[in-house]
């Protein structure tokens, strides 16, 4: 499918121009922000949601875009979009128009605020469109100032040091990325005489094995710390803890998959034989984050806490699926990371509204909201329930074909890993029955839901049950891109 | 000196000319904002004039070029002085600056470094150095009442005066040893085997000496950090951005021309690099008043400026250009803000100043922290590719240990550059309530912002122009 229409700039830069208009509209103005930043992600949303309906599932680019750039340097402005990039990119597009409803109430300098939520989606879609390295880590980098903002400056008490630890924590990361690419690029230079960034010209680069390793370590640093994989996780329960809700969703839905996906488009083919070698230790470090994640969660009080630490655990999962390097546990990572961006963006979405009308976010001053607050405490309940894998809800499907694909290569890796679900019921119905039941606590805000509440939850409920019954639509569009960049690797 | 060598150095004689009538003017007219207009609108014409009036010959007289490349840092350093003029309108009514005086040395200044970036030869540079520095001497201590500003004041003109005897006898042993002025003969001639190559080894590094402490390298450094605190902010400015650029232009057509002739030299450039570099930034890391931190950063950056000197050659001489002009845009702004930040209790300096003014002063704190993050080297700012140009340089010249520990600097500056960032968007109510800028300051403020993000998406338009002009 050719269209000269630039449809994927349009897409990236249509969040960009909304952040435009917010800080326009936003001088003097409390209201403007926020519906410009509605239509705008809505506008976003609906557009992948066409392109994800309309597209065949097969193979190679759907869309794609390449234009001269930056010439003295071989940078061209490269985009491409396959049925994995515009799944995320729809699970992007939909979190952000919650992220918007959610913080809808904002009141200090919304303008800026919406601004940033723009551009931070804005982001977050050129990294899942990006083929070309520096333009992939511009937009990386990208990602790093709105949220770095959104939580110095929107969040709670410590936030400042919950900022720079996230900030400081990414670049190191994201550095050790860059010097990986740089030397990538002088390395096919000199190989081959053209000084290029496109990601397919540098995959042919004939590299020794310790410089594989070692690039692939460099690539890998960015990626774990923003998934973030224990032992790399220590910026992002106090990230969510201080960020404000939106800051937290975003981080859950946007930033963490970006992680993930770069594994999948970048690190894994561009090093093939590195990634091999590394999957053991991989699988051992998911493993291992797994149950200390749970574990952690477990001794929280602050139910935000919990939520961030639970949110660790699962991408543990996810990593241990990728570790698996087969079909039905790739598409298992994936799918699990959709469904766990949408049931922990209904988690925090409900945290926040259980923060606004009791004042705290303690499990020792939390209880019995069930009877204050039925429909509430029902989706939250839902959602809990969606966490700890509950057939029929969103993460089940994601995690038993995790399982599946694990078992059939290495059984260990998948007992361990069942005993990990195991881990995550204990602190998820401790979660559950310390803020619905229990000792009744005194709310000041009895209202249940109100519609704008209604509006966040009701879609989010529906796409937790949906994707528990029928995750088919999304295991359609995955499964062409996944195949030919498992083939990549060249194992079974 | 004929009719056509003067044709050529135009741009410097209209600097001269407007520095010397603004002088005069001066002393009649006691408007301040008047000659600040009239000076910025004379550097203005200068940089228009290097743009647009072709030179008629380009060796001038042996001691000066006008090429494109002389041409270049002609209109970069005019332009920063007619910005530095702007940004100073209020500060200089807040703090009684005579306004004639103020202008004619800056235009002073900058005829000082357009001559010092355009001389082919010793003399020529020896007197562009000394009336930049002259001017500098004065504009530093222009706040003399002021017990720093003082101190700034006779810092430098010790220090100044060192170098400058440095400089005199560096160059008198070169000449012994060469027996030619030219600065590219005289590269040449040291490489020749002679019997009186150590003479000339000598005369070179007392040059290098005394340009290590115009450009505060580590260890000629120790001024820096104490002139830039109490100088005046937009003469920190200046000194921080234009004065050690166009020192640093002056020596690079040698490094590019004679890539063999300074072979010996660069490896004493080689360890002044990394100190620098490393010094710099612990040194910064420390610092709880911004002008300081500034003063450290610049001292990081030339350490990164030293770089791309090594590398030397076509692709050092590039990443050096670009790097210069998105550092100075950077650097300019940064000062400039502070400038706007001044009322008549002074500056604001301290971080504990800066604590939560991003409420009051939303703008102008966004704009420092753009500029701030551009010296980091974040994406999507110039200083992005600006970094990514030199290090790439550096990489592929086979300066893989430059490269890395500069690499290894960025990364610890985020923490300074961060810290003043914090500070400003911190909950906490602002101590000090500052006036509004001025609608000139903004605009121009918001240019370097707007210019700086440009640089950053798109960088290829000054890429391609530096390439055109790289001697």
């Amino acid at each position: 499918m050719v269209i000269d229409f630039p449809l994927l700039s349009l897409l990236l830069f249509t969040p960009l121009a909304g952040a435009f208009m917010c800080l326009l509209f936003g001088v003097g103005n409390n209201a403007a922000p926020r519906w410009v930043a509605l239509l705008t992600a809505g506008g976003v949303f609906v557009f992948s949601l066409l392109v994800c309906l309309l597209q065949t599932p097969s193979a190679g680019w759907l869309l794609y875009e390449d234009y001269r750039w930056i010439e003295q340097f071989g940078i061209r402005y490269t985009l491409g979009l396959d049925g994995l990039s515009s799944v995320l990119i729809l699970l992007t597009a939909f979190l952000q128009v919650l992220a918007v409803l959610v913080s809808w109430r904002q009141e200090r300098a919304p303008g800026v605020y919406f601004a940033l939520l723009l551009v931070l989606e804005m982001a977050a879609i050129g990294v899942l469109l990006a083929l070309d390295l520096i333009l992939f880590y511009l937009f990386w980098e990208l990602m790093l100032i709105p949220m770095f903002f959104l939580i110095g400056v929107w969040g709670y008490q410590r936030r400042f040091q919950a900022a720079v630890k996230f900030f400081l924590y990414t670049l190191v990361g994201s550095l050790c990325l860059l010097l990986a690419v740089i030397s990538l690029y002088l390395l096919h230079g000199e190989q081959t005489g053209t000084y290029t960034f496109a990601l397919e010209a540098l995959k042919q680069t004939e590299l020794s094995t310790t410089q594989e390793m070692v690039f692939f370590l460099c690539f890998m640093a960015a990626f774990v710390v923003k998934i973030p994989l224990f032992p790399f996780h220590s910026w992002l329960p106090d990230a969510h803890a201080e960020g404000p809700a939106a800051g937290s969703v975003d981080l859950a839905g946007l930033l963490l998959k970006t992680g993930v996906y770069g594994m999948i488009r970048f690190a894994f083919p561009l090093f093939p034989v590195a990634a091999q070698k590394a999957l053991p230790l991989l699988a051992g470090l998911a493993l291992v984050g797994l149950f200390y994640a749970a574990w952690v969660a477990f001794q929280q009080v602050d139910i935000k806490r919990i939520v961030a630490f639970s949110s660790i655990s699962h991408m543990g999962f996810v990593i241990l699926g990728l570790a698996a390097w087969n079909q039905t546990a790739w598409e298992g990572s994936v799918l699990l990371m959709v469904n766990h961006a949408i049931t922990t963006a209904g988690l925090f979405a409900v945290v926040a509204m259980i923060e606004q009308r009791t004042g705290t976010r303690s499990l020792d001053q939390l209880g019995g909201l069930w009877k204050s607050h039925p429909n509430m405490s029902a989706f939250f309940l839902l959602f809990c329930m969606a966490s700890l894998g509950l057939p029929g809800l969103a993460n089940f499907a994601g995690e038993i074909l995790i399982l599946i694909g694990v078992f059939t290569v290495k059984p260990l890796w998948a007992v361990i890993a069942v005993g990990g679900i195991l881990f995550s019921a204990v602190y998820t119905l401790k979660l559950v029955q310390g803020t619905l039941w229990g000792s009744h606590c005194e709310p000041h805000d009895k209202r249940d839901l109100h519609s704008r509440e209604w509006l966040v939850l009701i879609p989010l409920g529906a796409l937790v049950v949906a994707l528990g019954c029928y995750p088919q639509p999304v295991l359609d569009l995955l499964r062409e891109p996944l195949g030919s960049l498992l083939l990549v690797g060249g194992m079974p | 000196m004929n009719l056509e060598s003067l044709q050529s150095l135009l741009p410097q004689i209209l600097l001269a000319l407007g520095s010397t009538a603004i002088l005069l003017g001066g002393a009649w007219v006691r408007n301040r904002r008047l000659w600040l207009l009239a000076g910025s609108i004379v550097a203005i014409l200068a940089a228009l004039t290097a743009t647009f009036v072709e030179p008629v010959q380009i060796d001038i007289l042996g001691m000066y070029s006008a090429s494109a490349y002389a041409r270049f840092c002609t209109v970069l350093w005019s332009l920063t002085v007619a910005a530095t003029l702007v940004i100073s309108f209020r500060y200089v009514d807040i703090f009684r600056f005579g306004g004639g005086e103020y202008a004619s040395l800056m235009l002073f200044a900058a005829a000082g470094m357009s001559l010092l970036s355009a001389a082919t030869s010793f003399i020529g540079l020896f007197l562009g150095l000394e009336v930049l520095t002259l001017a500098l001497y004065i504009l530093i201590a222009f706040r003399h009442e002021d017990t720093r500003g003082a101190e700034a004041g006779m810092k430098y003109l010790v220090f100044g005066a060192v170098a400058t005897a440095f400089l005199a006898f560096g160059i008198a042993l070169i000449y012994a040893a060469t027996g030619t002025f030219n600065l590219q003969a005289a590269a040449a001639g040291l490489q020749a085997e002679s019997g009186l190559r150590p003479l000339g080894l000598a005369g070179w590094a007392l040059l290098l000496v005394a340009i290590g402490f115009k450009v505060s390298l580590v260890p000629f450094h120790l001024w820096t950090p104490d002139v830039y605190q109490g100088a005046p902010a937009p003469v920190s400015g200046l000194l921080a951005t234009a004065a050690k650029g166009a020192v640093l232009t002056a020596f690079l057509p040698l490094l590019v021309m004679t890539g063999e002739g300074v072979a010996d030299i660069s490896a004493v450039l080689w360890f002044l690099a990394i100190v620098t570099m490393l010094v710099g930034t612990f040194a910064a890391l420390s610092q709880t008043n911004i002008k300081r931190m500034l003063a450290y950063s610049s001292v990081v950056h030339m350490g990164y400026l030293l770089i791309a000197l090594i590398v030397a050659g076509e692709e050092g001489s590039r990443a050096l250009l670009f790097y210069l002009v998105v550092y100075s845009l950077a650097t300019f702004g940064a000062f400039g803000i502070i400038t706007t930040f001044a009322d008549e209790n002074g500056e604001i300096q301290s971080y504990d100043d800066l604590r939560g003014l991003a409420a009051l002063h939303p703008r102008r704190c966004a704009m420092l922290s753009v500029f701030l993050l551009s010296l980091t080297g974040i994406p999507p700012l110039a200083g992005f590719f600006a970094k990514f140009g030199l290090f790439q340089a550096a990489f592929r010249s086979g300066y893989v240990e430059l490269a890395v520990i500069g690499i290894i600097a960025s990364v610890i500056s985020v923490y300074y550059y961060l810290r003043p960032i914090i500070v400003l968007y911190s909950s906490e109510p602002a101590l000090v309530c500052r006036d509004v800028a001025a609608q000139s300051e903004t605009l121009l403020l918001v240019g370097c912002a707007v210019v700086i993000v440009i640089l950053g998406v798109y960088p290829a338009p000054l890429l391609e122009l530096v390439a055109q002009i790289v001697p």
